[in-house]
């Protein structure tokens, strides 16, 4: 596998982890702004523990779960008190403070970021990623996935109809904290270096918007979002000089042309999201389009036992 | 007396985070909705401003435009863009299930459109920082030791007098009270005949307006601007707004200028680097134990995202 | 009438928002096995009362015992253990679930435990709750395919689903709000038939309804509130001969000039 293969798929493998951490709140009906603020607590404790004791990664990894999960759940309490626009700012300012924190310590590395001196290749995110993909899958097709859908649908109902929604909630917020954790460790490790910037609350936003343009009714959803705009930008790197170079040829203009700016990227991003609330509002993949795409692999004639009442 | 000076540059500050908390403040309060462009719209009018008087009219290149006109087409720009935001976030809203996701569909898009106009102006304009040289001359005076400069009181004077003006329009004129009916019972207000739909764009135009304002006055007086100008100081007035308490006019006021004054306080007794943790610490202080803020009704803002 | 104790009670149960007294002091009881229903003028109270039962508010006054268990400061959740479930006015099924999600959901007061909600609930071999649930929606004839998600289906079908989702949690008492609103009369007299099968499976029922003639078919006994204060507790049948009830429905006015009209006619007026 090429270097730059490689880079791609251990991108790909963090930010797929990183979706399904903002999914399990959201499909419980909770959006956390503040994702970059879990994955860089994750990513500190796994560069301090190896940078200071030289802790191996086998178990910084599960150390940084611990961190990310524990401050999720014990701060779940408090933040999920709140609801609506409260909760989105909570989340919002507690990654805020998460960063100032860690920039104001000193034996973090301040400002400077934290070398990490352990190294893990690209078969760890990866091997990871599958297993969070399952893992996920398999919640989802649990009771307690059952539960979760219902809480985002309708929690007033759900907790009437004997559910525990504010536990289900407060887990689900936890194991978002642990699986951002998870992948806030694979990104100091595979990167060898943490930087606070780099958690910053743009990295939040980015996330919860392909969560959410990749849908959070069923667990198909994060893992498109997380594939699609990790990969649009190494598209968009082949194939916008191509565009840009074709547009410049229409209008007359020869010789070199500048490549295009990495913002269009972001304006690509952007612009999608706001079709897609548009037209698709509930993401891209949904409940009833799997539904449909079962039946129609079932075959139509099989799908209704009877008339409709 | 240093430190009574860092409160009179706190105040002066906050003067900015005063407005634009009050534009957050205004679309929450009547749509329940949380305005993520808001920042890019004070970063447009700067960088507007800047670009008008600088680099000429976008596109066009030459000519460029004296400095007393260039904000005034810079806030011109900006109303237009806070418009064509609530074509495509309110005016395509669909509600099937009011589930709490489909709450959020507004707040998601207006996060796509501040990906769109930052990274725009990136691309047009480069990410450095650009000096914005409209005041060559720095009117100061002092009272007893005390140095207040002009623009700063002037922009500190314009802020707080928008203030008065908004919600003077929105006590006692006709648009205003049907603002206030929407705000209070959107449903209740359909049935009386306050046509909704007619007057979100006002909300949006004001909007415009004030981050429109914020932005000149920010640029004026601070000198410089940058296409991320907005992040920070609209993430303070974020702050500001929550504290104050969701929906409140007069909250927002205080609660900007509280971050203000805390902010400068803060770089005073602790340095630059905890201002971000003071903040929004003390946010989320607010939001844990009096999510209502200083001035807030209990209502606004708890319906599902 | 009842010889054995109520299966529910409600006793001196009063509310107030703010200022405003809804419910005041309110007493009735419905025997284990009765239909009994719960009618009135809008904005009697009826909804109040359900939802002070089921728990989404808790009464300021007095008290609601649950077969023999006083239930008034429990959290909702915890009331459909002791046998309450209920359906809602406008329907409140979850929309981007199934058909069989739904009945299944309404499954948790028997299968919250830890181990259960960590078991897959549509894998081979995890199948039981799944079955449980197929057969309800067979034996109460819901012939949709049990996939299908619920924002998909028609009015009437998810009407019929919220009460079978209500049934799926084996409440011994069924509280039905309105459940013909929206229905033509066909699909009333199918649910009318569909609700006495219910009953004949021992659920009592509890039934805020505005369409008398449902009523009148389904329920033996009928509590009248208006103005939040009970007004009549009694047969159904003789309702319409009460004066204080012909009063709520009609005005002061029609009191005397309709007292006593009993007919058909006069009750589907009242409806």
């Amino acid at each position: 596998m090429s270097g730059y293969m490689t880079g791609i798929l251990t991108v790909l493998s963090i930010n797929i982890i990183m979706a399904y951490a903002i999914f399990l709140p959201a499909a419980a009906g909770q959006l956390n702004l503040g994702g970059a603020g879990f994955q860089a607590l994750g990513a500190y404790a796994t560069a301090f523990l190896s940078a200071k004791y030289g802790t191996p990664s086998w178990a910084t990894i599960p150390a940084a779960m611990l961190v990310g999960g524990l401050v999720g759940g014990v701060l779940a309490f408090p933040l999920l008190r709140t609801k609506g626009v409260y909760l989105v700012l909570a989340t919002f300012a507690l990654a805020e403070v998460i960063a100032g924190a860690i920039l104001n310590t000193t034996a973090l590395g301040g400002a400077m970021g934290l070398s990490v001196p352990d190294y893990v290749g690209a078969n760890v995110p990866m091997i990871a990623a599958a297993c969070v993909t399952l893992f996920v899958f398999y919640l989802m097709a649990t009771r307690f996935g059952l539960v979760m859908r219902a809480a985002h649908d309708d929690d007033v109902v759900t907790d009437l109809l004997g559910a525990n929604v504010r536990a289900i909630r407060v887990v689900a917020f936890a194991l978002g904290g642990a699986l951002a954790g998870l992948s806030g460790a694979l990104y100091a490790l595979a990167f060898s270096f943490v930087d606070i910037s780099t958690f910053n609350a743009t990295i939040s936003i980015y996330v919860l918007l392909y969560v959410l343009l990749g849908g959070t009714q069923t667990a198909f959803g994060p893992i498109l979002g997380a594939t699609f705009f990790t990969l649009l930008p190494e598209v968009l790197r082949s194939v916008l000089p191509q565009v840009k170079a074709f547009l410049a040829g229409i209008f007359g203009q020869t010789g070199a042309i500048a490549p295009p700016d990495e913002s269009w990227r972001f304006i690509i991003l952007g612009l999608l999201t706001v079709l897609m609330m548009i037209f698709r509002p509930e993401g891209l993949v949904t409940r009833t389009f799997i539904e449909r795409l079962k039946g129609a692999l079932r075959g139509q004639g099989a799908r209704r036992k009877g008339a409709v009442a | 007396m240093l430190l009574i000076q860092q409160i009179i540059n706190g105040v002066m500050l906050g003067s900015v985070y005063v407005t634009m908390a009050v534009a957050f403040t205004l679309t929450i309060g009547v749509l329940n909705f949380l305005n993520f462009t808001i920042p890019t719209l004070f970063m447009l009018a700067g960088m507007g401003a800047w670009a008008l008087t600088a680099k000429g009219v976008p596109i066009i290149g030459a000519p460029l435009i004296p400095v007393v006109i260039a904000p005034i087409i810079a806030i011109v720009t900006t109303i237009a863009a806070s418009l064509i935001v609530e074509r495509f976030t309110f005016r395509y809203l669909k509600m099937k299930y009011g589930d709490s996701t489909e709450h959020a569909i507004p707040l998601v898009s207006s996060l796509g459109f501040l990906l769109i106009i930052e990274n725009l102006v990136r691309i047009a304009y480069g990410t450095d920082p650009q000096r914005f040289t409209a005041l060559e001359a720095d009117f100061t005076f002092d009272i007893a030791g005390l140095m207040i400069r002009v623009p700063q009181l002037a922009s500190l004077m314009i802020s707080i007098g928008i203030v008065f003006a908004v919600n003077r329009a929105l006590n006692h004129s006709r648009i205003g009270r049907g603002l206030r009916a929407v705000a209070e019972n959107p449903d209740a207000a359909n049935l009386l005949g306050v046509e909704a739909n007619k007057l979100v764009p006002v909300i949006f135009m004001l909007t415009g307006l004030l981050c429109g304002l914020a932005g000149i006055l920010f640029a004026m007086n601070y000198g410089e601007v940058s296409p991320q100008m907005g992040e920070d100081i609209g993430s303070k007035a974020i702050a500001g707004m929550v504290i104050g308490g969701l929906g409140s006019i007069w909250g927002a006021v205080i609660g900007g200028l509280i971050i203000g004054v805390a902010e400068m306080l803060t770089i005073h007794l602790f340095g630059a680097d905890t201002v971000q943790v003071v903040v929004w610490g003390l946010l989320l202080v607010m939001l844990f134990f009096r999510p209502q803020g200083l001035l807030g009704h209990n209502s606004i803002g708890k319906g599902k995202l | 009438m009842t010889t054995a104790a109520p299966l529910l009670s409600l006793q001196n149960v009063s509310k107030r928002f703010g200022g405003l007294s809804v419910i005041t002091d309110v007493s009735f009881e419905v025997a284990k096995g009765a239909r009994m229903a719960l009618i009135g003028p809008n904005g009697a109270g009826k909804t109040t009362i359900f939802n002070l039962i089921s728990g989404f508010y808790r009464p300021d006054e007095g008290q609601i015992v649950l077969d023999g268990v006083p239930i008034q400061q429990l959290p909702s959740r915890k009331r459909v253990g002791l046998g309450l479930s209920r359906s809602f006015q406008n329907i409140r099924l979850m929309p981007h679930l199934s058909v069989i999600e739904n009945i299944m959901l309404a499954q948790q007061p028997h299968a919250g435990g830890l181990l259960d909600m960590v078991k897959p609930i549509a894998l081979p071999g995890f199948r039981r709750w799944q079955r449980e649930a197929e057969e309800l929606l067979d034996a109460m004839g819901i012939d949709t395919y049990a996939g299908d998600v619920v924002a998909t289906l028609p009015y009437g079908v998810r009407k019929k689903i919220e009460v079978v989702r209500a049934l799926a949690a084996k409440p011994k008492l069924l509280l039905l709000d309105e459940p013909a609103a929206g229905l033509n009369a066909a699909e009333t007299e199918g649910l009318t038939d569909f609700l006495k099968r219910i009953a004949l499976t021992g659920v009592t029922l509890l039934v805020v309804e505005h369409d008398m003639g449902l009523v009148r078919k389904l329920c033996d006994d009928a509590v009248v509130l208006n103005f939040g204060a009970k007004i009549y507790d009694g047969p159904t049948a003789t309702v319409q001969d009460n004066p204080l009830v012909l009063e709520a429905y009609l005005g002061p006015r029609h009191s005397k000039t309709a007292s006593g009209a009993s007919d058909q006619k006069g009750a589907h007026h009242v409806a």
